[in-house]
């Protein structure tokens, strides 16, 4: 009887409206549904920070972390989410113009199908821009947390330190300018030779300075640039936060434009209902004199 | 990839660590030879002849340690009292280079930069506190 009956639906268009029904209701629930989701699936990232991860030079920093994040449950998924958004954009655009194509109830039919498809598709990408969000948001925190770190290995310096390096500074520059001085009035009298140390330190020194330059010159040892400009480790990871931060902002917009989306499909399906409904109206008023009366109906409940 | 790197950051982190511990206490051993060549100089018991010989000596150590402190930069970051008055009074601290700076001998150099002068000490009067 059943059977009966959705073979009957079909025949006069109710199936696929009795399909769009449950999908109007879940797309007016909102598009809050693929946030649970994604949370349920809980795929995760949860980088550590240590002192020797604060020591890396900015650049190695960025590439660890980065290198650090792609080997995450979290990097899986998105890449995974990304490849079903591609997967379901195919087969809506392919449904489209199949639809374009598809008369009577097949173009019904395929216009329902688009809608569950563009219904999941949405779902889909509102699941992978959590999933980038989490990304995102685990990414401005774990920079922050590094630039207090690194502004506390060079902002702490208090008044005496400053002045102790100051000092120093002086100290170190009063020497160099006596030095050349003080060795021709020291080592130049036959009473005083030049010691080891003073031997030694010129032999390494000039070695120092051979290792010192191949390291400035070294490709890995290349400073961090913004704007062509070279920058310290605080700058660059201020730049870092600004980045992800405006990545965040962008995913917002994003989700606002999935929400018109889903608003869209809402409507379309609406339309697609009313459609059907007025379709059916028609085809009741037609076939009102032929429509089996109650009495018909006395072999249902007697037997 | 990221251990790699923290590994190979921690191998050259332990070897900066060995350098700044072979040069800590360099401040140190030159105090302790300032103190030695100034007490030398000083010595009432020594003839002159010995006294010279043995401010050369300390005066050559003297060189070498003057330097190892000025080119150690590891004591900008001990920022402790000693560190502080050392660099604070380069004068007193580089005794041979200040004073060969100021072509002047050690002791007289000296004498001249904690306040003792030929002309304070000629103008003196015993008495008592």
């Amino acid at each position: 009887m059943i059977d009966k009956n959705v073979s009957l639906w079909r025949d006069r268009g109710i199936l696929p409206l009795v399909q769009v029904l449950p999908l109007l209701a879940i797309l007016m629930t909102g598009v809050a549904m693929p946030t649970s989701n994604a949370i349920a699936a809980s795929p995760n990232w949860s980088p550590k920070i240590s002192e020797r991860l604060i020591k890396l030079p900015s650049v190695h920093l960025k590439r660890a972390i980065d290198s650090d994040f792609k080997d995450s449950t979290l990097a899986n998924a998105i890449g995974d989410t990304a490849d079903e958004v591609s997967a379901k954009t195919k087969t809506v655009s392919e449904l489209k113009e199949a639809m374009e194509r598809a008369e009577g109830s097949l173009a019904t039919e395929l216009r329902h199908q688009a809608l569950v498809e563009k219904q999941n598709l949405i779902k889909l990408m509102g699941t992978r821009q959590d999933l980038k969000k989490k990304h995102l948001k685990t990414k401005v925190r774990l920079y922050k947390r590094l630039l207090r770190k690194a502004n506390n290995k060079t902002g702490v310096q208090n008044a005496s330190s400053a002045e102790l390096k100051e000092n120093q500074a002086k100290a170190r520059n009063r020497f160099k300018r006596t030095l050349t001085d003080v060795d021709m009035k020291l080592f130049r009298s036959s009473t005083t030779t030049e010691s080891k140390y003073s031997k030694d330190y010129i032999k390494n020194s000039s070695a120092i300075d051979r290792l010192a330059s191949a390291i400035n010159s070294h490709p890995m040892n290349s400073l961090p640039e913004i704007d062509g400009r070279v920058v310290g480790k605080a700058d660059f990871l201020r730049q870092l936060v600004a980045g992800a931060e405006s990545e965040l902002a962008i995913l917002n917009q994003e989700e606002s434009i999935l929400g018109y989306m889903a608003k869209l499909v809402a409507l379309d399906a609406m339309a697609l209902s009313e459609g059907l409904d007025a379709e059916n109206f028609n085809e009741e008023i037609e076939g009102d004199e032929s429509r089996p009366g109650a009495s018909d109906k006395i072999d249902l409940f007697v037997s | 990839m990221l251990h790699k790197i923290i590994k190979t950051t921690a191998l050259s982190g332990a070897l900066l660590f060995s350098i700044s511990i072979a040069q800590a206490g360099s401040l140190e051993n030159l105090e302790r030879e300032r103190a030695i060549a100034i007490e030398t100089m000083l010595s009432p018991s020594l003839k002159a002849e010995e006294r010279l010989d043995r401010a050369m000596i300390s005066k050559r150590r003297l060189v070498d340690l003057e330097r190892m402190v000025i080119r150690d930069k590891k004591l900008a970051q001990n920022n402790t009292p000693i560190v502080r008055t050392a660099f604070e009074n380069y004068n007193l601290t580089f005794l041979v280079h200040a004073s060969t700076e100021a072509n002047k001998t050690l002791l007289d150099h000296w004498l001249e930069e904690i306040g003792v002068s030929t002309h304070s000490l000629g103008t003196a009067r015993i008495g008592r506190r």
